[in-house]
């Protein structure tokens, strides 16, 4: 195996016993002590992911006019002190990453997906954006759970939601992927052990990657090279709701026909009513639509299994058979949001 | 019963007279994280060895667990249908998967300490 790289907590990980997968050229903890019970830390109470394998670039905040133009949310008119979630497009308004921007006033942080770092430098660098990668010399921390901002309230001071916040120390935001609320912390190496003492002194539970992945599956949330990919549009992705940029952006064309036309192929949200997984590259049909499943998995809180599917069409009946390694299981396209 | 041996697949089976009881191991279960689905075969299904007999589906992975020799299937464990996490707390007790009447004796499992230098 190449040298994989590591976070500057792989320590703390090895001696909480973790298992650890590779993921993007990274080695991560996969769980400590289950994913399941990391799930329910992380929906009942609190617990710590180490996300530091996620690309993060610092962008001048002069270079917001160009930004502006390659994604297809408005970050020109979002206020100051704010974060953001959207989607750098390509030329046919496919996606390129999914990120997170954390808007301050001196500069803009990027925070990209692990297995799109390269790609989205690449991509900065073609458009004349200058940045400074800091991936390498910080630590990114998410702590959340219903009882995870009463916590931290003992560190710093807390941002409203979706809004971020820095001091001498820590440049965080009240965001996350889990659908609980929290935080999350980036922090350079000089403080990190700091920040973990913190976290271990009050309790809160390290979880993994495994958990990670049920817990945004839970709240709906897409995963990149999954949900998103450079061949899907925000609009067949199902998040309409991030196109607030007005102004021409890479690919704006095809999106904004989308838009009005309505997109070919569209991401569907199912269930399943009992606990047979219809995993990744499962074929599924609705009627005369025929569709993949993208993500799927076991919901904790629900005991059933959920995740998505891309229909090559908009399907004309809500009930769907999975083919799951040859055997027929039928489930159901839902509307609404696995969880209220 | 007879002392419990290991496949290279990581079932184990305990053999008693002409009847084996198979599971997986506690590494596998370690290996598979939390189990949430098993599909079990029904009685009196007939398997060759090595043949697939039993399909765990954990939040990481879907794995299968087959058939140490061949065999008939006597009885199957119900509660896993309803709490497969027993394959996690207790692989090798409560967690057995099924019983089955040897049609061909095949013994030549690894005995655990044989298994153990196999899995490190």
């Amino acid at each position: 195996m190449p040298d994989s790289l590591v976070s500057p907590l792989h320590n703390y990980h090895t001696s909480q016993n973790a298992k650890f997968i590779d993921f993007a050229g990274w080695s991560m903890p996969f769980s400590y002590e289950g994913t399941i019970k990391e799930h329910n830390y992380v929906r009942e109470d609190k617990g710590f992911f180490d996300v530091s394998h996620m690309g993060r670039l610092e962008i001048q905040y002069n270079d917001i006019a160009i930004l502006q133009t390659l994604i297809c949310s408005d970050i020109e008119n979002l206020q100051v002190g704010k974060a953001l979630y959207t989607i750098f497009t390509n030329n046919n308004g496919c996606a390129i990453d999914d990120v997170i921007f954390w808007k301050f006033q001196d500069k803009i942080l990027l925070i990209c997906n692990a297995a799109n770092t390269l790609k989205i430098k690449e991509h900065l660098i073609t458009y004349s954006i200058s940045f400074n990668d800091v991936t390498n010399s910080t630590a990114l921390i998410a702590i959340q759970g219903p009882n995870a901002i009463q916590i931290m309230k003992g560190l710093v001071d807390i941002p409203d939601s979706f809004s971020c916040l820095q001091n001498d120390q820590y440049t965080y935001a009240r965001t996350g992927y889990t659908g609980e609320d929290g935080l999350e912390i980036m922090v350079s190496l000089d403080y990190v052990d700091e920040l973990l003492d913190y976290l271990k002194s009050n309790n809160i539970s390290p979880c993994g990657l495994g958990s990670r992945d049920t817990l945004r599956l839970e709240a709906s949330l897409p995963l990149y090279g999954f949900e998103l990919s450079d061949e899907i549009t925000p609009v067949e992705a199902g998040l309409k709701w991030t196109i607030t940029n007005k102004q021409p952006y890479l690919g704006s064309e095809v999106i904004t026909e989308q838009l009005k036309n309505g997109p070919n192929k569209i991401l569907k949200k199912f269930e399943i009513d009992t606990r047979a997984i219809a995993r990744t590259g499962t074929k599924v049909s609705a009627g005369e639509s025929g569709g993949v499943v993208t993500s799927g998995n076991f919901s904790p809180r629900l005991q059933k299994s959920i995740g998505f599917v891309m229909f090559e069409n908009q399907p004309s009946t809500d009930l769907i058979v999975f083919d799951i390694r040859g055997k027929l299981v039928e489930g159901k396209i839902l509307k609404k949001r696995f969880l209220n | 019963m007879s002392e419990i041996k290991y496949l290279e697949t990581h079932e184990w089976y305990s053999l008693t007279e002409n009847k084996i009881t198979i599971g997986i191991s506690d590494y596998a279960q370690g290996e598979l994280g939390d189990i949430v689905f098993v599909t079990l075969p029904e009685v009196g299904q007939e398997f060759s060895k090595g043949e697939s007999m039993v399909e765990v589906e954990a939040t990481k992975t879907v794995a299968e667990a087959y058939a140490p020799m061949d065999c008939v299937i006597v009885e199957i464990n119900d509660r896993l249908e309803s709490e497969p996490e027993v394959i996690n707390t207790d692989p090798c007790g409560d967690g057995w998967m099924v019983k089955a009447e040897v049609v061909n004796l095949d013994d030549s499992g690894m005995l655990y300490q044989e298994y153990e230098t196999f899995i490190s």
